[in-house]
């Protein structure tokens, strides 16, 4: 065989081999390395570091526990958050969680945003702290006094979040966009606490929150 | 082409004609164009003891060999271009009255639909909103208004031969008549960020009892 024919002959076995290496690739392996990876698909909405971005709708996610995280992430998977027409930034992160379709992929990630560091958001929004903290009182027995969260009844903590980003989930909840599903239990127990808030307590709630460490 | 994707919209065909045609006609001439050029280079091989020459092409007798197919072909550009219109007409400039109107809605990265409710007017408040499932009447003619709230996207039914950009601050109006019952897909036909590939959706092509149940049991609980 002529060398250059040779040398064709193997280029194109070589073609075909990676071909049917890449059909036949094992699934990737789950854990930090893996929701690194992933999380690059994250980064144009909640930032390299986690920190959120306002314009987007996006919270700050870094350093929230692996737990909240999972149960997020699946919630908008099964249509329970991010399902409703008008939700547009909830539709937006139902689409993106559906591409999280590989076993352990959404614990791998989950893994990787709770290992960030946790960092404050400055606040934004202005209310009365002190008026809101008699109505967080109604919050405790959820998420607690400092407001950390309680894993045991599924409540995420709240210091440390955006105070925009509370004030449109309070929104969300109050106008039935999130907490309506009825498989949605933990949905379904925040939506009548946010319906007892006007405009003016939601404020202030949350200027407490923001007090909190 | 129906044994590819079915043909699921009343221009589908035309569609598929219209590729078929184009197909056809730039196949014959790309077998015949290469075919007569390995035939000139089989027969004018070097041999041994007869020169290469250069030739102009300027003769007339050489000349022919691109002057008459050009002709041809632009006969069958005509006959292309015919087709082409014909299509685009009655696909994109032709709007048939409609029977009923839908709202689609593009954002990143879901597609939101708005149907006329049971007195079949759009932007009434018996209207029906779903994410992602489009849900219409078999054999009637469906007018689109279609918009996006954030970017670029492109409304594609491949089994309709849909396929329209949609672009933010402007409401662009197409139609559809569906033939045939189903569940089909709808994609995203344009880059639209990093969640573009999973922008799909269905559309559910219902018979009218279908279509008339499904209505009354999504109709707004406040409009009944």
């Amino acid at each position: 065989m002529m060398p250059s024919l040779r040398s064709a002959a193997v280029s194109a076995g070589l073609c075909l081999a990676a071909v049917l290496g890449a059909c036949n690739r094992a699934p990737p392996t789950p854990g930090m390395a893996r929701g690194e990876a992933l999380f690059d698909t994250c980064v144009p909405c909640h930032g390299a570091e986690g920190h959120g971005n306002r314009e987007l709708g996006a919270p700050n996610i870094g350093g929230l526990p692996q737990w909240y995280v999972e149960a997020q992430l699946r919630k908008f998977q099964l249509g329970h958050r991010g399902a409703n027409p008008f939700d547009t930034v909830g539709l937006r992160m139902k689409s993106m969680s559906l591409a999280l379709d590989l076993e352990g992929d959404l614990e791998s990630v989950a893994q990787y945003v709770a290992s960030m560091a946790r960092t404050r958001s400055a606040p934004v929004l202005t209310g009365d702290a002190r008026a809101g903290q008699t109505s967080y009182q109604v919050c405790v027995a959820c998420h607690g006094p400092s407001g950390q969260g309680i894993e045991a009844v599924n409540s995420p903590p709240l210091a440390g979040q955006s105070d925009w980003y509370l004030l449109a989930q309070l929104e969300k909840f109050k106008k039935g966009w999130r907490g309506t599903n009825p498989e949605d239990i933990s949905g379904a127990t925040m939506r009548p606490n946010a319906m007892i808030l006007d405009e003016t307590a939601m404020a202030n709630v949350i200027a407490y929150i923001q007090t909190l460490q | 082409m129906e044994t590819l994707l079915i043909q699921a919209s009343s221009y589908a065909a035309s569609i598929d004609g219209l590729i078929l045609l184009v197909l056809v006609l730039t196949g014959f001439w790309f077998v015949l164009a290469e075919g007569v050029f390995f035939w000139l280079i089989w027969r004018f091989r070097a041999k041994p003891g007869i020169r290469s020459q250069y030739i102009t092409g300027k003769e007339k007798h050489l000349k022919r060999w691109i002057t008459i197919p050009h002709a041809l072909v632009l006969v069958c550009d005509v006959f292309i271009i015919i087709g082409a219109v014909r299509v685009w007409y009655d696909v994109k400039q032709h709007l048939p009255q409609p029977d009923y109107t839908v709202r689609v809605i593009g954002q990143q990265w879901a597609w939101v639909f708005q149907h006329p409710g049971s007195d079949g007017d759009l932007d009434t408040a018996d209207d029906i909103y779903t994410t992602d499932d489009l849900f219409v009447e078999n054999d009637k003619t469906y007018h689109f208004q279609l918009t996006s709230r954030d970017v670029l996207h492109d409304f594609s039914v491949p089994v309709f031969r849909i396929k329209q950009d949609a672009i933010p601050g402007r409401t662009i109006t197409g139609w559809f008549h569906p033939i045939r019952t189903g569940t089909h897909d709808i994609q995203c036909a344009e880059i639209c960020g990093i969640g573009h590939g999973v922008m799909a959706g269905r559309i559910h092509v219902q018979s009218a009892s279908e279509h008339a149940a499904w209505i009354a049991e999504h109709s707004p609980a406040s409009a009944q």
